[in-house]
């Protein structure tokens, strides 16, 4: 028999290589631009992406019995899958592509070795969609750990962006020490203008996981997609209708396995009969690799004999149910009575509930954070609000002019600011130490913190202030005193405080625009007339 | 020297200084120039002119270096930052003096980008043909200041390396030095934690300006903030003086500016610092002063 490889195959998978590197350098590039442009307002929608995920759709309109706009992108997804099938996961998704570029250098290093018959089941993902879906119902938003741009834009925000940033500042110094001057300020002009952020609290957890991820396609091709990816799975029950269906040419086919073998998702191509089409993401590996071009994937609506979802019934109702009585769980927190000082939220984000439904822990915020104030929270709000965005004015401050954050935020947690409205948001108020503020507890001159209050007239002003020295002197300062009805919590003071561990003035979250009951005291009402 | 000799040399010499003063002592530039008018542009290019022209400070193939205050995030109208078209006056000029290369860099306070941005002196600067640069961690290096309190301190090399160093303040009060001038700018040229150097500011500053001996200083008091220093926020805190003052003497430049604020010299303490420092004089009476309006 004529053996030889189908040629229309192997160009199809040449292309759809091109296009996950197409789309992932898009998403790398938008990564990128996801900083301040020069400019107030961002021209491009940096977070585009996340609006075609209709995992993060349906999640999160859930969650927060709320439908944002944006999302409603996602329908195109949707319906895509309804008719191609899981083409999305194998030819667009950009964490796909890491883990199938991963898969692949495993396998050339002969760490990863395909077996012909892998029978583990691939329900697991289904199972993770049940519990996010029930989470949802309840209202608790469980989609960000797993959802794949979720993960793979927080990973890059909070592990590679200082990794890329370090990285930058390592090669300038090295041209400068070798004495390429011009090239060191290029480096370093281009990393001033890239605006990456250096450091990040729990960025070593989240990248952690991230190379986990990685790694585990050292023991499965595409271990995430595979196994774990709960927007895979809501595809996978999408794709009922697939226009195009694999079939094997009996005549040809010589029973090699080979398109089991490198089925990057294990969806059995063969024997015939076997293929599950709700796991075939139409790489067109096995019709490339044919020895015998005996796989096609022909257009017909005819329904061929395909396998469906592994799943069952009984599966389905236990995973469920679980899902339902776990996610209460993750509403049992103390913050539910008392706020959390130290739960200081972007501007514009909404009320802590709301903000809970619709926030995805992507990570975008945190990139576009000029000032790399932005982090991931870890226990500041409790279980449903690990990686959610939280305001560290110790490692960096609100910018008084910047509304960025509001901008970028994929499903609307951070309510879209214009500038006239976020100078006005605040977020928190500043509170002096006066056990540790200079002019109070040593008897030192130090303005530093009114001097950078943004807000005019400051919202912090100066008193005159008395202190005794161990000498018998009396030292008087001028010394900090805050105005908690025009002070911002913007925490730019607490950020260039010079007590540098632990600042003699720090915001708390008090007074909050967003918190009805986070308050000091009730708005004061001038009585009108009479 | 014959006495018949040197008599007949008296006699010339007093007769040719009696005749044309001009032959023997050129007459003496002004000290400080200062300029009132109503484009900022203008009123530079005629503080240096009166000055004696930038060929005056700028010798052909000079590095220059110019460091205004792009210290915050604020657009010109609220005077926190040096008004952009005199910053780009100064470079034209030094271009046109001969410079090599002119580089405009600040340290700033808020974050970088968004400052050199909105403060519109990246884009004026360099339409004006200079190099706007980010100040870059990797060329700080501690230095000795042998200052009086600053021993030694981080300082951006390229503050150090530039053959010319032009300081282009703003005139704005602040609430620990009273008013931030030309010397004071200089925490703009210095890494490491500057708010330190508040627990003695007279003595940073003036440290600071012994060690960054500028070829020139040129104040901006255009637009000039007098109230919520050293930033503003509102229009309202400023107000129009219209003015540039400049000079080869620091402390004088400062001493000037310090009447903006309706302040005497002498009330100010880094001043009197600077001045027994040998850094210049603030006694405006002693300095020769010339003042243009155009």
């Amino acid at each position: 028999m004529k053996r030889e490889r189908s040629k229309k195959y192997f160009w199809l998978q040449r292309l759809r290589i091109l296009t996950q590197v197409v789309f992932f350098l898009l998403f790398f590039v938008l990564f990128l631009q996801t900083h301040y442009p020069g400019e107030d307002y961002l021209k491009v929608a940096v977070e585009r992406f996340f609006h075609f995920d209709p995992l993060l759709f349906l999640t999160a309109s859930l969650a927060s019995r709320a439908i944002y706009a944006a999302l409603l992108l996602s329908l195109i997804t949707l319906a895509a899958t309804l008719v191609l099938g899981r083409f999305v996961c194998g030819w667009l998704c950009p964490l796909g592509s890491v883990h199938q570029f991963f898969s692949f250098i495993f396998k050339k290093a002969r760490v990863l070795k395909p077996r012909k018959d892998d029978q583990a089941s691939l329900a697991p993902k289904y199972l993770i969609l049940l519990v996010v879906l029930a989470g949802s119902l309840l209202a608790v938003n469980l989609v960000g750990y797993l959802d794949p741009l979720s993960f793979l834009y927080r990973s890059f925000a909070v592990f590679i962006s200082p990794l890329l940033n370090l990285g930058l500042a390592q090669s300038g110094n090295l041209a400068y020490w070798l004495g390429l001057k011009s090239l060191g300020q290029a480096i370093s002009q281009a990393a001033g203008n890239l605006a990456l952020n250096g450091v990040f609290q729990n960025a070593l957890l989240i990248g952690g996981l991230f190379l986990l991820a990685v790694l585990l396609n050292a023991r499965k091709e595409r271990f995430w997609c595979r196994y774990l990816c709960p927007a895979g799975a809501l595809l996978g029950l999408a794709s009922r209708f697939n226009l195009f269906k694999l079939k094997i040419d009996p005549e040809k086919c010589i029973n090699c396995h080979l398109c089991s073998i490198h089925c990057q998702t294990n969806a059995r191509p063969y024997p015939a009969g076997d293929w599950r089409s709700s796991e075939c993401i139409y790489c067109e590996t096995c019709a490339a690799i044919c020895p015998t071009a005996a796989i096609s994937f022909p257009a017909g609506w005819k329904a061929e004999k395909m396998q469906g979802v592994d799943l069952n019934r009984r599966r389905v109702l236990l995973t469920s149910i679980t899902g339902l009585v776990l996610a209460p769980i993750f509403k049992i927190s103390p913050l539910r009575r008392r706020s959390n000082p130290a739960l200081i939220r972007p501007p514009g984000a909404l009320p802590e509930p709301e903000f809970l439904g619709r926030c995805v822990k992507c990570g975008e915020c945190m990139k576009v954070c000029p000032t790399n104030a932005l982090h991931p929270a870890l226990t500041e709000a409790g279980p449903e609000g690990v990686w959610t965005p939280v305001l560290v004015p110790r490692i960096g401050y609100c910018e008084y002019y910047c509304s960025l954050c509001t901008q970028v935020c994929p499903t609307g947690a951070i309510k879209e600011l214009t500038m006239e409205e976020k100078v006005t948001v605040k977020i928190g108020t500043a509170w002096v130490d006066k056990t540790r503020c200079l002019p109070y507890a040593l008897g030192k001159p130090c303005i530093v913190c009114e001097e950078h209050c943004p807000v005019s007239p400051k919202a912090i002003q100066l008193v005159k202030v008395d202190t005794l020295t161990p000498e018998g002197v009396v030292a008087t300062n001028l010394a900090p005193f805050v105005n908690v009805d025009t002070c911002i919590g913007c925490g730019i003071c607490e950020n260039k405080c010079v007590v540098m561990d632990l600042p003699a003035i720090r915001v708390s979250s008090i007074g909050e625009h967003r918190s009805s009951h986070n308050r000091l005291v009730l708005p004061v009402v001038e009585e009108q007339g009479e | 020297m014959e006495r018949r000799d040197f008599l007949k040399n008296l006699i010339v010499g007093g007769l040719a200084l009696q005749l044309a003063p001009e032959v023997l002592a050129q007459p003496a530039s002004p000290e400080l120039a200062v300029v009132e008018g109503e484009s900022p542009a203008t009123i530079t290019r005629e503080a240096i002119k009166a000055l004696g022209g930038m060929s005056r400070f700028i010798s052909r193939g000079d590095k220059v270096l110019i460091k205004p205050n792009i210290g915050w995030d604020r657009t010109p109208e609220m005077a926190a930052c040096t008004n952009p078209e005199v910053v780009a006056a100064l470079v034209a000029m030094s271009l046109e003096a001969g410079a090599k290369e002119v580089v405009v860099m600040d340290h700033t306070i808020n974050q970088p980008k968004r400052c050199y941005a909105r403060s519109g002196i990246q884009d004026a600067a360099k339409a004006a043909g200079a190099k706007v640069l980010f100040t870059d961690e990797q060329r700080l290096k501690k230095m000795s200041l042998k200052g009086e309190w600053l021993k030694e301190w981080e300082v951006f090399q390229d503050f150090v390396e530039a053959d010319k160093l032009i300081n282009v303040p703003i005139a704005k009060v602040h609430s620990l030095s009273r008013v931030t001038l030309g010397l004071k700018n200089w925490l703009g040229a210095v890494g490491g934690n500057r708010n330190q150097l508040h627990q003695k500011i007279d003595q940073a500053v003036v440290d600071l300006g012994a060690f960054f001996k500028p070829t020139l200083t040129v104040l901006d008091a255009y637009r000039v903030l007098f109230r919520n220093g050293p930033q503003g926020g509102r229009v309202s805190d400023t107000r129009l003086q219209k003015t540039v003052v400049a000079g080869v003497d620091p402390v004088a430049v400062d001493a000037y500016g310090a009447t903006f604020f309706e302040l005497k010299p002498q009330e100010l303490a880094f001043l009197k610092l600077a001045q027994s420092r040998g850094l210049g004089k603030f006694e405006l009476e002693k300095v020769r002063i010339e003042k243009r309006a155009v």
